[in-house]
């Protein structure tokens, strides 16, 4: 490693940094801080301008820091867009289209890394990272898994964050909640507690603040959110892809119309019949509701660890605590359950219209070793947590971030992911075309009252998606993929347990 | 042939420009996507199928595609009126040069217009919250509600609402196509009819009415037009939400091309079924405005002769 100045280190520039080191440091997890750029592993092309595009959030505050340090290092320009996922549904797929892509992007939620690399879109980085084979040892077990991010024995995507997170935990307003009696931090909050809580804090609010908000105008909050309390309450529903997240591993069937989903949705409506959710929530996103929260105007919100270091960093004022999602009155009864690897979305991978390789080799490394990791750490917090255990273990993070943490490990498990187990299940994914009123628009309609009966509805659902699960099964097949349905199906699998790689 | 082509050579030479960003930016697009629209494809991989008017059949079985079309219907026919008759009002007023400060009410008409529309859409979706929404307040403050309105969140009063962003944001340039349109009644014509005593609304409605009505029906096909292509008012305010309540025929294209948010595939070639289809209705509607505007012209001349 070396720092960002090569030359000779003066006193007084030793005692400026130093003081400057200590005041940054002492901003805690998810502000700037002074970061150190890695000496280079390649030879880095002069005045070359490199691009790279995610989804931002808290990432983004650790990318802008460093990419202008690398870039400054490196003389090199760096070009760094973050763009939220709809926007990149278009975006990464035109400039691939038109030769014009991001050196660097993620790849947009609806296209599977089998198709990206099987249409062209990406390339390998093998040869950009000298003796990657050591490198790779260096990652916990399960990051590179073939037909996730190693096809035919290259490296293609980077899988540098962890997928052990949830996104719909409880954030809430400290002074609210204490005022109405409950305390999450010492129990979690029950389904029915949720609810009290919820409009215990309205009546309060007196019309200036509410209950709970959510961003309802953005669906995936609404299929998110019933899916993982329904998973908590033992809905036994496993898996990431768009395939089979909803559906039970041990039986390869669809829990849509589980009594856990049905339950779910039904405390949403009631709460929103109790007139405790925040109004107007069908026409706000998800970064508009959750930027209501430090105003004081709603009390609670299911949402991800990364709003912790935004508003740590951004509303310091803001006293809010963090803590389990709602559990059923009786204690949690189910694990939540991620698919083997990294997190998907954060997964990251070198167009194949580029010819910065190299940059993007050197930058790869960098965040693939206990320094880039630690270095995340500190600034992403738990937000996209590291996929180095022990970059946690270092890192400065504030007692939320630590808290949630915690969290994460006590109720996630690792489930199966059924493409570690058939590759060419990427075949199903890619050709699986979801009911248009699909799970999260039906959440979404039964709450806004433009559908009626829960349960029926939820049944109708299952039989829709049964129906474009096996046309996509059908269409894969006909395309020469071996799969079947059983593919999806793994008998031994135990919810409340990790399943490893000899469980397959 | 060649001898005329030589003999105009600069006059093409002139069009040339045109030629080339209209084929660029509007030929090629609707070729593009008669040709889309003839595939299944996602338009994100090389596996495109010919599946010749596949696409067409199965989109009109489509009830979410109908409802769309349905949608955009409504919009139509829920603001051209509404925009037409307010800002013929407002031009035959504004005309009198003897009101005061008509040329500064002209300019706050207009000055929506001239707004962006994604800025509109923001504003008045702040405008519309049922947290502190200054319309909820007014309202509540004025005693016609009891409980704030969820404006852009209820299925029932989510295209009342957007329709009426619509009007307002449009009324600006409406009448400034009312007054051109009055301006062109000759004076001797207002002065003939002040002679046989033929004032206030018998002169607007016997006199000015019929003089300006080919200009209407150009008007309204230019308005009609206008209101179907509502894309990023539309995004900006509700992105067709909530649950399809607002989802026209431009945001269903825009879904199901790039089905951004929800997880699934995109379906390029379907969605330029839509567009072709929708492209024709279009088509359709100016066409048939176009006669009406021939008929009206002929109607009117008969009025000044």
């Amino acid at each position: 490693m070396k720092t960002q100045s090569s030359g000779g280190l003066s006193r007084r520039a030793f005692v400026l940094g130093t003081t400057a080191g200590l005041a940054v440091s002492a901003m805690g997890a998810g502000r700037a801080r002074a970061q150190s750029v890695p000496a280079a592993i390649n030879e880095i092309p002069n005045g070359a301008t490199f691009r790279w595009i995610d989804s931002g959030d808290q990432k983004a505050v650790f990318y802008k820091k460093f990419f202008a340090d690398y870039a400054k290092d490196r003389g090199i320009e760096v070009v760094y867009d973050a763009l939220p996922w709809n926007e990149i549904a278009q975006v990464v797929p035109l400039g691939v289209r038109n030769n014009s892509a991001h050196d660097v992007f993620a790849l947009p939620q609806n296209v599977n890394p089998a198709d990206a690399v099987a249409q062209g879109w990406v390339q390998p980085y093998d040869d950009f990272i000298p003796n990657i084979a050591e490198w790779k040892a260096g990652f916990p077990a399960g990051a590179f898994l073939p037909g996730i991010n190693e096809f035919d024995g290259k490296t293609y995507g980077l899988p540098f964050t962890s997928n052990k997170r949830y996104g719909t935990h409880l954030l809430y307003n400290k002074a609210y909640m204490e005022a109405a009696g409950f305390d999450p931090e010492d129990k979690p909050l029950s389904w029915s507690d949720f609810r009290e809580a919820a409009k215990k804090i309205t009546e309060a609010g007196q019309g200036r603040y509410f209950g709970f908000i959510i961003g309802g105008n953005q669906l995936g909050r609404w299929s998110q959110t019933v899916r993982n309390m329904g998973r908590m309450a033992g809905a036994s529903a496993g898996g990431d892809s768009v395939i089979e997240a909803d559906i039970d591993f041990r039986t390869g069937d669809y829990v849509f119309d589980s009594d856990q989903y049905i339950a779910a949705i039904e405390l949403l409506i009631a709460m929103q019949s109790d007139g405790s959710v925040f109004p107007g929530i069908m026409s706000m996103n998800a970064p508009q509701a959750r930027a209501f929260m430090p105003q004081g105007a709603a009390g609670m919100i299911l949402q991800g660890p990364w709003n912790i270091g935004g508003w740590e960093g951004q509303n310091p004022e803001f006293d809010f605590g963090v803590s389990s999602g709602p559990v059923p009155d009786e204690g949690p009864t189910g694990k939540l359950t991620i698919g083997q690897g990294a997190l998907a979305p954060n997964t990251m991978w070198l167009f194949k219209g580029s010819d910065l390789g190299p940059i993007a080799g050197d930058i790869f490394h960098y965040l693939g070793t206990v320094e880039g990791q630690t270095a995340w750490a500190n600034i992403v917090g738990a937000g996209d947590p590291p996929i180095f255990p022990e970059a946690l273990d270092g890192a400065d993070m504030s007692h939320r971030s630590k808290a949630i943490l915690q969290h994460f490990n006590e109720v996630i498990r690792v489930g199966p992911n059924p493409v570690v187990g058939n590759s060419e299940l990427g075949k199903v994914i890619g050709a699986f075309q979801a009911p248009e009123v699909n799970f999260a628009r039906t959440v979404q309609g039964l709450v806004a009252g433009e559908l009626t009966g829960v349960a029926q509805e939820m049944k109708a659902l299952k039989d829709r998606y049964n129906t474009a699960l096996d046309a996509a099964f059908a269409k894969a097949k006909a395309d020469g993929a071996a799969v079947d349905r059983a593919d999806l199906v793994f008998s031994n699998w135990n919810p409340d347990e990790d399943f490893g790689a000899a469980d397959y | 042939m060649f001898e005329t082509l030589h003999r105009y050579r600069y006059h093409y030479l002139m069009l040339l420009p045109g030629l080339i960003l209209g084929g660029m930016f509007v030929f090629y697009p609707i070729f593009a996507a008669c040709y889309y629209a003839l595939h299944d494809w996602s338009g994100f991989n090389s596996d495109k199928v010919f599946v010749g008017f596949g696409n067409f059949v199965k989109l009109f079985s489509d009830p979410i595609f109908w409802d769309a079309f349905r949608r955009s219907l409504i919009f139509l026919l829920g603001t051209v009126p509404l925009q037409m008759t307010i800002s013929l009002v407002l031009a035959v007023l504004l005309n009198n040069q003897l009101l005061k400060m008509s040329t500064w009410f002209r300019t706050m008409i207009f000055l929506p217009v001239v707004t962006p529309v994604a800025v509109i859409g923001i504003i008045w979706t702040f405008l519309l919250s049922p947290f502190n929404g200054p319309v909820n307040g007014l309202l509540l403050d004025l005693g016609i509600i009891t409980r704030p309105v969820d404006f852009l969140g209820s299925t029932d009063t989510v295209m009342p609402s957007v329709i009426g962003v619509y009007v307002w944001k449009w009324l600006g340039i409406t009448m400034i196509y009312w007054l051109a349109a009055l301006q062109t009644v000759p004076d001797d014509v207002y002065d003939s009819a002040k002679l046989d005593r033929c004032r206030g609304a018998k002169l607007v409605w016997y006199i000015v009415l019929p003089i300006v009505l080919p200009f209407a029906v150009a008007i309204t096909l230019i308005s009609a037009v206008g209101a179907l292509n509502v894309f990023p008012l539309i995004m900006s305010m509700t992105n067709g939400g909530p649950f399809f309540a607002s989802e026209v025929m431009e945001i269903f294209i825009y879904r199901t091309a790039f089905a951004t948010g929800d997880g699934s595939i995109p379906r390029l070639g379907y969605a330029a079924a839509a567009g072709v289809f929708f492209g024709f209705v279009v088509l359709s509607l100016t066409i048939g405005q176009a006669i009406a505007t021939r008929r009206a012209r002929a109607g009117a001349k008969e009025i000044r002769s």
